[in-house]
This record gives C-alpha cells, sequence and structure tokens, in this order.
C-alpha cells in the first residue's frame, strides 16, 4: 500500500495525468472519451470540472473512482493509484453521482449504518460517525423515515453523509444538483463549501454553471475529452460576461454567441 | 437554517480513512443490507406462497391417493430442495446481484474497499438465509402432512440437502449475474435448465460438474436405495460415497464464487451503462 499523502492545504490530493480512455463503439471501432488530460486538485480546495454533454466529465470521475480503468496515463487520489492501488483510492475517496442510489425501503441511519460497516469501522465507530452526520448535515428530521418517502434534495444529502462516512480527504461529484430544486441545490452546495474549509478536496462536475461560478477556487473546462481551459474565474471570464459566457467561448474555440 | 460547523470534522482526530474490514465483516454488512430490503410485504408474501406450495401439493396428493413413504420422500425431494429452492433462489440472488450492477447502488458499493466482493459473498449468503428459510419452513409444513415414518430422519436428511441445494445453486447463478446483469433472470432461468436439468441428467462427465447430480446421489445414498435401483436408474446417480458428494458440491461453490468475484472485481462501469 503507498504512503499515506500529505493532505495539509495546498498538497495535491488528486492528480490526474495525461488520462486517456477510450470506449469501443459498437462497429467495433475506438471512441477516445478521455485525450490526454491532465489536472490537480489540492487539499482545501474545490474545482469545477466543465464540460458539454459527452465531453468526458462522468469518464475522468470514474476512473478517478476506479469505476473505469484508463486506457492510458495515470489518476491517483493521496498518493495512491488507481491501477496500482485501488484500495488505497477508495479508502481516501467519497463519490456522489446525481443518481443518489439510496435505496427507497432503507433510513438514513440504517443506510449510513450498513456503509459504515461495509467500509470497517468497528460497532463504536460506525454509531459516532452515523450520529455525527446526521447532526453535521442536519438530517435529524428524517434519518428515521425510509428514504423512499423523501425528496430529491434530502436524498442526496444522505448520498453525501454516505460519501462521508469513513471521512474521506478526498470528494469527486458528479452532477451532485442536478435533480436539485434551488433551495437543495444551494444548501448542498454551501455544505461543500463548509467540507472544503476543513481541508477537503472536491472535483465537481456540473451544467448549472451559475450555482457554482462563485464558489470553486478553480474551473477545468473540457471538451472531446481534452482540456481546452484552465483557471480561477477572472483568468477564465476575463473581460467576459460571466463563466457561461467564458465556458461558450472556450468549447466553441472563441466563437461566442 | 444553522447548520453545525463542518470545519473541525472527526477527521481531524483520527490518523487517515479507517483501513478496510476484513471481508467476513463487510460481507456481514452487505448480508444485512440485503436482508433489509427483502423484509417487503410483497416479498414476504411471495415467501409466505413459496413455503406453502410444497404442503399443498402434498395435501392434494395425499388426498387422492394414498403415497407410501419412498414416493413421498421423492416427492419432496422434487419439490423442496428441487423446484423451491430452484425457484427461490432465481428470485433473490441473481436479481439482487444484477440490480445491484445495474442501478445506481452499485457504483457507490463498488468505491468502498473489497466492495465488489462484498456485495457478492453478502447478496449470496442472504439469498441461501432466505430461500433456506423458506423451504425449511415448507419441509417442515410438508413433514407435517405427509406423516412419514421416522420424521426426525427425513428432516435432518433434507434439511442437508436444502442447505447444499441452496449454496450450489446461489453459487451457480451468481456467474450469470455477474456476466449478463442485463439478462441476468433470463441467462439464469437458462442456466438452471441446461445446466442443471439437462447436462445433470446426462450420463457423461458434464454432469459431474451440477449440484443436481450431487443431491441425487446423496437422496439415493442417505435413503440407501442404491441396491433397489433399477439398473437403468443408476445412469443417473453418481457412486461415490456421501463424502465425496459434498466435498463436490462445497468445491463447486468455491470455483463458481472465486470466478464470479474475479469477474467482478475486473469490471468496468462505464457511464452508458447506468441508463
Amino acid at each position: 500500500m503507498s504512503e499515506p499523502a500529505d493532505t495539509t492545504a495546498g498538497a495535491a490530493v488528486i492528480e490526474v495525468e495525461d488520462l486517456v480512455k477510450e470506449y469501443r463503439g459498437s462497429d467495433g471501432s475506438r471512441v477516445r472519451a478521455v485525450d490526454h488530460l491532465s489536472l490537480t486538485v489540492a487539499a482545501g480546495e474545490m474545482v469545477g470540472l466543465l464540460g458539454a454533454n459527452g465531453a468526458g466529465k462522468t469518464t475522468t470521475l470514474r476512473i478517478i473512482a476506479t469505476l473505469l480503468k484508463p486506457t492510458a496515463g495515470r489518476a491517483s487520489v493521496c498518493g495512491c493509484d488507481s491501477q496500482a492501488d485501488p484500495v488505497g483510492v477508495r479508502r481516501s475517496l467519497g463519490y456522489i453521482s446525481a443518481s443518489t442510489g439510496v435505496p427507497d425501503r432503507l433510513t438514513a441511519r440504517e443506510l449510513l449504518t450498513s456503509f459504515g460497516r461495509l467500509n470497517g469501522l468497528t460497532e463504536t465507530e460506525v454509531n459516532s460517525r452515523v450520529e455525527w452526520l446526521i447532526d453535521t448535515l442536519a438530517l435529524g428530521a428524517y434519518a428515521d423515515r425510509p428514504a423512499g418517502r423523501l425528496s430529491s434534495g434530502q436524498r442526496q444529502r444522505i448520498s453525501l453523509a454516505r460519501a462521508l462516512v469513513h471521512e474521506p480527504p478526498a470528494l469527486v461529484l458528479d452532477e451532485p444538483t442536478n435533480a436539485l430544486d434551488v433551495v437543495g441545490s444551494r444548501n448542498l452546495l454551501e455544505t461543500l463549501e463548509q467540507l472544503r474549509g476543513s481541508g477537503h478536496a472536491m472535483l465537481l462536475s456540473t451544467h448549472r454553471l451559475h450555482e457554482i461560478e462563485h464558489r470553486c477556487d478553480r474551473f477545468v473546462v473540457i471538451d472531446a475529452g481534452r482540456v481546452v481551459a484552465a483557471g480561477t474565474r477572472s483568468e477564465l471570464v476575463g473581460a467576459g460576461r460571466d463563466l457561461e459566457d467564458a465556458f461558450f467561448r472556450a468549447v466553441t474555440g472563441g466563437a461566442s454567441s | 437554517m444553522t447548520r453545525p460547523d463542518l470545519t473541525t470534522t472527526a477527521a481531524a482526530s483520527r490518523e487517515g480513512p479507517p483501513v478496510p474490514g476484513h471481508w467476513l465483516t463487510t460481507a456481514r454488512a452487505v448480508m444485512a443490507f440485503q436482508l433489509s430490503r427483502l423484509l417487503t410485504r410483497p416479498r414476504l408474501a411471495m415467501a409466505l406462497i413459496g413455503a406453502l406450495f410444497p404442503p399443498a401439493v402434498m395435501f392434494a396428493a395425499i388426498r387422492t391417493a394414498p403415497l407410501d413413504r419412498n414416493m413421498a420422500v421423492v416427492m419432496i425431494y422434487a419439490l423442496i430442495p428441487e423446484a423451491l429452492c430452484v425457484l427461490g433462489l432465481l428470485v433473490t440472488m441473481c436479481p439482487v446481484v444484477a440490480d445491484e450492477l445495474e442501478r445506481g447502488t452499485w457504483i457507490h458499493v463498488a468505491i468502498r474497499p473489497g466492495g465488489r466482493r462484498s456485495l457478492l459473498l453478502g447478496t449470496f449468503a442472504a439469498a441461501v438465509l432466505w430461500t433456506g428459510g423458506v423451504a425449511v419452513t415448507g419441509l417442515l409444513l410438508t413433514l407435517l402432512i405427509a406423516q412419514p415414518t421416522q420424521p426426525i430422519g427425513l428432516a435432518v436428511m433434507f434439511l442437508a440437502l436444502i442447505m447444499l441445494s441452496c449454496i450450489g445453486r446461489a453459487a451457480l447463478f451468481a456467474l450469470p449475474a455477474v456476466i449478463l446483469p442485463k439478462r441476468a433472470l433470463i441467462a439464469s432461468v437458462g442456466v438452471a435448465l441446461v445446466v442443471e436439468y439437462l447436462a445433470g441428467f446426462l450420463p457423461a462427465v458434464v454432469n459431474q460438474v451440477t449440484v443436481s447430480l450431487r443431491l441425487r446421489s446423496l437422496l439415493v445414498e442417505w435413503m440407501d436405495w442404491r441396491r433397489e435401483l433399477p439398473v437403468e436408474m443408476t445412469l443417473f446417480v453418481d457412486t461415490y460415497s456421501a463424502g465425496v458428494q459434498i466435498t463436490a458440491v462445497i468445491i463447486l461453490v468455491v470455483v463458481l464464487l472465486a470466478a464470479a468475484c474475479f469477474i467482478l472485481n475486473r469490471r468496468q462501469f462505464p457511464p452508458s451503462a447506468e441508463n
């Protein structure tokens, strides 16, 4: 197992280097979804991964989360390579997707307890961790209600709690606000900002640029699997109107509407 | 909305994330998780119908004509370790694994250390416990109705056959669930028919890797029917001792589960597979 990486503020926690991912098409041809993509996310940093549908965002996030194997290049979390030490990556990573995958019949408490045990926590650790998450993420009002009766926002908060149950220093979030209304989305993003304050490294993809425009520290814009722009909001926006404008310019090669 | 401050997480008090738990502990966590998901009214109703099916058939049979002990044993064998266990596992093993693979829940388990193996083994244990529980309930009710001589001996024998049937068939259905998750149930029905009930009755080497041959051979051995068996029927049973038959089932289970774990660990999860 790799040595634990430095997760103090500023140290790179998520590293993607020259990543390539090709899928085999239905006609046998090879389709390149990610094309020599590189990025880093430091401890205490929230980075937005932006791109149109099919740009390679989810594929990149899934390679980082060890759900997919890269064709070439490497991805690592806390110094653990996703290929050589996937268990090390899984220990250090929390993953959230747009589809929460929260079973309808289970309560938040039951789900978090199951996942705590699955992560190797002892019963004492599970109990205290679940209580802490319920308290901290304000799940108390519905922690003992079957998830099927909860709103999308409440289910996404449970999904966030599940991602945090093993105290990972890094979070990968694949369109976490997709199914949420304005209030649910804002609550979730505020919580993520607080997590950033506690030193978590976060890589977040979304299509709702206005939601994260002033929340992310940096942005990486990808198109056809390649990085077409990267930087802070002010670096990307420059003399333009807003992030959406900058995004449009980046993916259309400057031909802004 | 006021919320406690997240800037002082419990993570600060730890040296790092927890080390992965022992596979038995994590598989047990998945088993509890799956059993709690099985405890729904429709599932319980299906289990009740399953448990009542063999005694109902037995009741109808003895109302029609008196059954001798051997005939009653053959009926119980066909109804419970064969039909009920296979049907029970078809609805608890492969669809549950396939659901996990195909729906959103899977990725959240797959990114846990040892999550994939725990998912398979925990679901296997839950399917065996659930189906075994239904089969044992059905057995006790059927024995009450059939009222054969030496019921305790028969109960013990059938408990062993039910256990072997459940673990053997659950391991067998794990493979189609991980290889063809989108068509898991159809593939498992195909495996049940082709492997268990076609290959299992072929008097050739291929029947050696079926659970049905082992169970039939154990039934013949434990009922001491070998000498009375017509010559043509000896083609459908194995001549080795009960110990060999049980060991063969256990080896089969270990090999099938290891193969399923291997495939599951190598499985990728592209974005298109989620929808």
